[in-house]
């Protein structure tokens, strides 16, 4: 081997080194000195490409796949989901608002693709972390988000927590409150639609899926009084 | 049982992969939420074509070979020719970037044309062979190592190791 073509080797492939090319280091000083430089510029072009990659993002490509996994099931899974939801729906939606009486069904009638089931399991595994997390707190988006979908933020409510969060078919934004009665997750899942309205336990937690006319949200804490509390706060 | 195998390789794959696609989504997009759309896009569209995965040891580049069409797909209007007779002299001259070196470096691969970038960012990122990447990119190992010299000769002309560079030859 020759000085060009360890030179052509080594600018093309410099983290693997041939037995010619060691061979040929080994007798030629120029080129190890090379072989050396090129090899701390390396480290220095892998640092500046690694650009930081978002708090969580395992998690948040894991549960969409979840969620949308769903969605794509087989016609007769999906006969047998339209059965369900007919079913809930005929059984639960009895009126639009939360002031009719609403029973509440255990996760595993739903299944763990169910947004509430899925929204909740994400409140107990990512939320205590998220919230360790700087927030970012734009009030003002939150409004115009909750606004969007007929919801407003009483002044009486804090907000701790505002991030994007997977929901079937897309992202959306997971915002955390405080309130008098305590801390309460609203999931906001802006112009797609949502589940029929339904109130689901599990995990010690409840979640309530409202959909309305431009999309729909969800609620979690750990209540089902404190749920419906929550959503009368917000309407 | 099946499904539930499927489920936790798939789930392996994505705590392995999604950091290091997400870094190449980044540079294929240049922007982190676009980056985000295409990893999980990138996975939702590999759990679909789970079966075409015949070797695990695969997995890897198979995944990026997904990401980069979806970001064909999705973002690229007109995939972009290269000349491969472009002279280095031509390419896109770093000068006057930051004055820090990460920051620099950073800047000069933003620069760089996208057939130069992308395989030296399969490379570095991901740690590819040419013959690899030459697969992915569907071209030849020959073209892909000339690319990948005229990026790294580009970026070593970089003011800070030029310096470098100079001061250790004196």
């Amino acid at each position: 081997m020759n000085c060009f073509e360890f030179r052509r080797l080594v600018l093309a492939e410099p983290r693997r080194m041939t037995g010619e090319q060691r061979e040929h280091m080994a007798r030629c000083e120029a080129c190890a000195a090379l072989a050396k430089e090129i090899e701390a510029f390396e480290t220095a072009i892998h640092d500046a490409a690694a650009v930081p990659v978002p708090e969580g993002l395992a998690e948040r490509v894991l549960l969409r796949g979840t969620m949308s996994r769903s969605a794509r099931a087989g016609a007769w899974a999906l006969a047998a989901s339209v059965l369900v939801v007919v079913g809930i729906g005929a059984y639960f939606y009895a009126g639009p608002g939360p002031e009719h009486e609403e029973h509440i069904v255990a996760a595993a009638q739903l299944g763990e693709r169910h947004p509430a089931v899925a929204a909740i399991s994400y409140v107990v595994d990512h939320e205590s972390r998220l919230l360790r997390e700087t927030p970012v707190l734009d009030t003002a988006v939150v409004r115009q988000a909750l606004a969007h979908l007929g919801l407003k933020l009483p002044d009486s409510v804090t907000m701790r927590y505002l991030g994007n969060c997977p929901v079937p078919g897309g992202i959306g934004e997971h915002v955390v409150l405080e309130t008098d009665f305590g801390h309460v997750t609203l999931i906001l899942v802006p112009n797609q639609p949502i589940a029929p309205r339904v109130i689901v336990a599990d995990r010690k937690m409840t979640a309530l899926v409202a959909p309305v006319r431009t999309g729909g949200y969800i609620l979690v804490t750990d209540s089902v009084d404190k749920v419906r509390q929550a959503e009368r706060l917000l309407l | 049982m099946l499904y539930v195998g499927k489920r936790s390789k798939f789930e392996g794959l994505v705590r392995a992969y999604s950091a290091e696609l997400y870094r190449y989504a980044y540079w294929l997009a240049r922007e982190r939420f676009t980056a985000e759309d295409l990893v999980q896009e990138t996975f939702a569209r590999a759990w679909n074509a789970w079966e075409s995965l015949r070797d695990d040891r695969a997995a890897k580049s198979w995944l990026y070979t997904i990401l980069r069409n979806e970001h064909a797909r999705l973002y690229e209007k007109k995939r972009v020719d290269v000349d491969d007779a472009l002279e280095v002299d031509t390419l896109p001259d770093p000068e006057g970037a930051s004055v820090f070196e990460s920051l620099e470096l950073r800047d000069a691969l933003n620069a760089l044309p996208p057939a130069y970038r992308e395989p030296l960012l399969l490379q570095t990122l991901g740690g590819f062979t040419c013959v690899e990447i030459a697969q992915m990119m569907n071209t030849t190992e020959g073209a892909v190592m000339t690319r990948l010299t005229r990026a790294r000769l580009t970026l070593r002309k970089l003011p800070g190791w030029d310096a470098r560079r100079k001061a250790k030859t004196r």
